[in-house]
């Protein structure tokens, strides 16, 4: 397999193509991040090909090439925040991921349904830089200070929101099950 | 219902981290974006290319003529050196300013130098509080910072902010014609 460093290198010497390698590489992994912080399957999609388009733009100043994913990864997050005020404009409600459902090699139950539906209104429902926070953590396995990095919030701060984001989650889905 | 609610998280966490597939279409999106901003990357090929350390042997007579061709260029800039501003414009030569006191080293980068730290060193003056570098610049809008001792950036604090989407915070100069 080709290195991240390698196929950056490839891109820089005018190798535009090359790029395609990074995309398939990184779309699912980020693809992910960009559906949960969303919430909507469009404005995911929107957001992930704007952040490799700038990426691919930008790719200059991309001060590490074998760090190029966790740079890639800022970038999205950054897209996200501006796609979630832009959604949050809208009024726009989570939706359950329709696409995914249908294409799921497995044929869902109404159980999963439900709890995929319970699990995407409950993120919904805590402030984004919480749920961002929480995805970042507890999702993505990042470290606090590579969260930092990314977000440009203090580490402490960053602590705070995953511990508020822990206590809301489970506060709204204790009540459903209560229900 | 959950023994403990520690459960629920986990069974939050466990679900969120299930793969997540994309529309495949999604790549041949990026890849006609990307294709249309053809000159970005020309633009990286030619400062590769530019960049890349080469031997020039010049001839006594031909070393003559290329120190008269400098000196003549050195003179061109500094009879057009406008008075410090951060940055200010006089006829497209620019002049970058900043107060970094302590600094061990302070460079310009943007857009106009690839964003590479050792092509536009700042020059201290005597008390080393000020730095300051003057580049020409062809009309245009321009995303600057400074770098401070290698790896701090610094946005000019007497210039626009850059809407950007990267870490390090950068300005924006606008150049007229």
């Amino acid at each position: 397999v080709t290195s991240d460093a390698e196929v950056v290198r490839r891109v820089r010497g005018g190798d535009t193509a090359a790029f395609a390698v990074l995309v398939a590489r990184y779309r699912d992994r980020l693809g992910r991040y960009a559906m949960h912080m969303l919430g909507d399957r469009g404005d995911a999609e929107e957001a992930l090909q704007d952040a490799f388009v700038r990426a691919y733009r930008s790719i200059a100043r991309c001060r590490d090439d074998a760090e190029f994913g966790p740079w890639l990864f800022g970038i999205l997050v950054n897209r996200c925040r501006t796609a979630g005020r832009r959604a949050a404009r809208r009024q726009r409600m989570f939706v359950r991921d329709e696409v995914s459902l249908e294409r799921a090699s497995a044929p869902e139950t109404a159980d999963q349904a439900e709890w995929d539906d319970t699990v995407h209104w409950a993120m919904a429902r805590i402030a984004p830089p919480l749920r961002e926070a929480f995805l970042l953590k507890h999702v993505e396995d990042l470290e606090y200070d590579e969260m930092s990095r990314l977000t440009g919030a203090g580490v402490s701060a960053l602590k705070m929101r995953v511990k508020r984001a822990r206590e809301q989650l489970r506060a709204l889905l204790t009540e459903v099950e209560r229900v | 219902v959950f023994d403990r609610d520690e459960d629920v998280l986990e069974r939050v966490i466990a679900h969120l981290r299930l793969p997540v597939e994309m529309d495949p279409t999604l790549d041949a999106a990026v890849m006609e974006r990307v294709s249309a901003a053809g000159p970005t990357s020309r633009l990286a090929a030619a400062w590769e290319w530019f960049r890349r350390p080469r031997e020039i042997s010049v001839s006594p007579l031909g070393g003559l003529a290329l120190a008269a061709v400098l000196a003549g260029v050195a003179l061109w800039l500094v009879g057009r050196h406008p008075s410090a501003g951060s940055p200010s414009d006089t006829s497209n030569t620019i002049q970058f300013v900043v107060v970094a006191p302590g600094a061990g080293s302070v460079s310009l980068v943007g857009d106009f130098n690839n964003w590479d730290g050792t092509v536009t060193p700042m020059h201290a003056t005597r008390s080393g509080t000020l730095w300051s570098v003057t580049v020409p610049l062809s009309p245009g809008r321009y995303r600057y910072a400074f770098l401070v001792n290698g790896s701090r950036w610094l946005a000019d604090p007497a210039a626009p902010r850059a809407p950007d989407d990267f870490d390090a915070p950068s300005s924006v100069v606008t150049v007229g014609g």
